[in-house]
């Protein structure tokens, strides 16, 4: 199993930082995008996408496919992937581990599922023929979720390390989300990191969330806290140079603070860099 | 329970918004923290708030003009009956203004509607496919005798409405937070389409609304002339035709022009 090789830190592509990112060219080392903000005609979208290909590495990213959903694939989205895929030639594609609805239904979420054999084996056939059909490996990300179900019959990251197995897929391992759904459902997600096969991990996703003292959101509309930092720190270690971004889709602030976030997480993939140099010299 | 059947259950509460008492709660924990009911309500709750973000989004200034209790309980009314079948969030609120017009409540209020109708025009010139404009000087390669026969494409993003007066006042003043004018009296024309990736607008009168009507719908330039109809509007002629044709080149609206064969 290869990994891609490490793209370094990035940032999501949003529309409120077209016209900065063009003008200043800023020092990201790639950016991902929404998949789905580009799968429309044409207009400033597909412009500003191309002209910031040009200078960067970019990662196509979903929220769509709804990989988990018990209705058909869609194969209508899915040759729209492709062709946007196949003109942008990102470094990748992902999604979820999710659904998105059913009966021909889009909720416009990323929806839970029961952690079950009979899931499992869903899924995973799923991801083997959208694999087949982009003709790429997928990248497929843990979500953030808020309830846990009673039909449960393994943990979340038994589920992901034996669907990237059966699947022969990827994994975009979001530390936010291992943060969220640890809070959400009394999980250990240092376990979660622990335990995840490193072998499959291409990407890394770090995010803000939204603390409503019972629960916690995934809402990508605040600085990354403390504690999705040292989670950070702990996955960094363990996964050694993994492709990492910052999401940020509300509440957007200037464009530095989120470069002042990316080398803040430099400085920590330095550091540890720095001491595996001293320990193995 | 089968895959299948909680799916189907998770849903049907998420639209019910049955955040009590329905049946998917049933295989639903309690966490350490929270409630089950809670806990699903985050669902509900996002469901809800995100499809009213995409309309409160795209319909800025139908929201101003009837307020935002009245635009909310619009949105309300829109999810509710109609929820979402598209896979990108993009088209999801392309029927609101057909919605507004089916509404007992709004469907005389042709201020509303028109406004909604304008507002999902700049947003599907927006993103419409691109298109290379045709330089007018391709005109060059069609005999003079080919002239009467000739059609035209257009940007795929140009998208002609008749509004009622005052509309594009409206939606500028409330798009600047402006005080909103009063309602126009009668009603006009207006061409919508991108340009240097924006979405733009331009008033057209009525005989060159009529025109481009025609000639969109791929209409010869000799048919044009000779459509009775063009004829009765004051100021038409074939001259008057060349000069709007000259414009539509010099705002790089024509994408396409052919000559129809003979006979």
């Amino acid at each position: 199993m290869t990994r891609p090789p490490a793209l370094g830190h990035g940032l999501g592509l949003r529309p409120i930082y077209y016209d900065e990112i063009l003008s200043t060219r800023p020092a990201v080392d790639w950016f991902e995008i929404i998949s789905e903000n580009y799968m429309v005609g044409g207009g400033r979208p597909t412009a500003m996408l191309e002209r910031v290909r040009a200078d960067y590495p970019i990662v196509m990213h979903g929220v769509a496919m709804s990989l988990a959903s018990t209705d058909p694939l869609d194969f209508d989205y899915l040759s729209e992937l492709k062709a946007l895929a196949e003109r942008i030639e990102p470094a990748w594609v992902s999604d979820h581990l999710a659904w998105t609805g059913v009966h021909g239904v889009t909720l416009h979420d990323l929806l839970p599922i029961p952690y079950t054999e009979e899931a499992l084996a869903h899924v995973a056939e799923r991801v083997m023929r959208v694999q087949d059909f982009l003709g790429r490996r997928l990248v497929v990300e843990n979500a953030s979720t808020y309830v846990a179900f009673r039909e449960s019959e393994m943990s979340e990251w038994a589920f992901v390390n034996e669907l990237a197995r059966r699947a022969d897929c990827l994994l975009l391992l979001d530390v936010n989300n291992v943060f969220v759904s640890g809070f959400n459902h009394g999980f250990d997600a240092n376990e979660f990191i622990d335990t995840i096969d490193p072998d499959r991990v291409a990407q890394f996703h770090m995010a803000g969330h939204t603390d409503n003292g019972t629960h916690r959101i995934d809402t990508h509309d605040q600085p990354v806290c403390d504690e999705v930092w040292a989670l950070y720190e702990r996955a960094r270690r363990r996964f050694g140079a993994v492709s990492t971004m910052i999401e940020r889709d509300d509440n957007f602030p200037p464009f530095d603070e989120l470069l002042t976030e990316l080398g803040h997480m430099r400085e920590i993939a330095a550091r540890i860099d720095a001491e595996n140099t001293r320990s193995a010299a | 329970m089968r895959l299948a059947d909680l799916q189907a259950m998770f849903q049907a509460g998420v639209l019910a918004g049955a955040e009590d008492g329905a049946r998917i709660l049933e295989s639903v924990k309690n966490s350490r923290q929270a409630d089950r009911t809670t806990l699903f309500g985050v669902y509900v709750n996002a469901y809800h708030a995100r499809l009213a973000e995409f309309l409160a989004a795209d319909f800025p200034a139908l929201r101003a003009l009837i307020g935002e209790a009245a635009f909310d309980a619009l949105a309300d009314a829109y999810i509710g009956a109609q929820p979402s079948r598209e896979r990108n969030a993009r088209w999801y609120t392309t029927r609101f203004p057909d919605f507004l017009r089916e509404q007992d409540a709004w469907c005389d209020n042709a201020r509303a509607i028109d406004l909604a109708m304008f507002e999902r025009a700049l947003t599907d010139a927006f993103d419409a496919p691109d298109a290379e404009a045709l330089p007018i000087e391709e005109l060059a390669a069609f005999a003079p005798e080919q002239w009467p026969r000739l059609s035209f494409t257009f940007h795929p993003s140009l998208i002609l409405l008749e509004l009622e007066d005052g509309t594009i006042a409206t939606h500028e003043a409330a798009m600047e937070q402006q005080d909103l004018p009063p309602p126009g009296e009668g009603r006009g024309h207006v061409a919508i389409w991108r340009a240097d990736l924006d979405s733009v607008h331009c008033p057209l009168e009525a005989d060159e609304f009529l025109a481009l009507s025609l000639a969109m719908e791929g209409h010869a330039f000799g048919d044009i002339c000779q459509m009775a109809a063009f004829r009765d509007l004051a100021d038409a002629s074939p001259e008057r035709l060349a000069q709007m044709l000259t414009g539509w080149f010099q705002e790089g609206l024509v994408v396409g022009a052919k000559a129809r064969e003979e006979g």
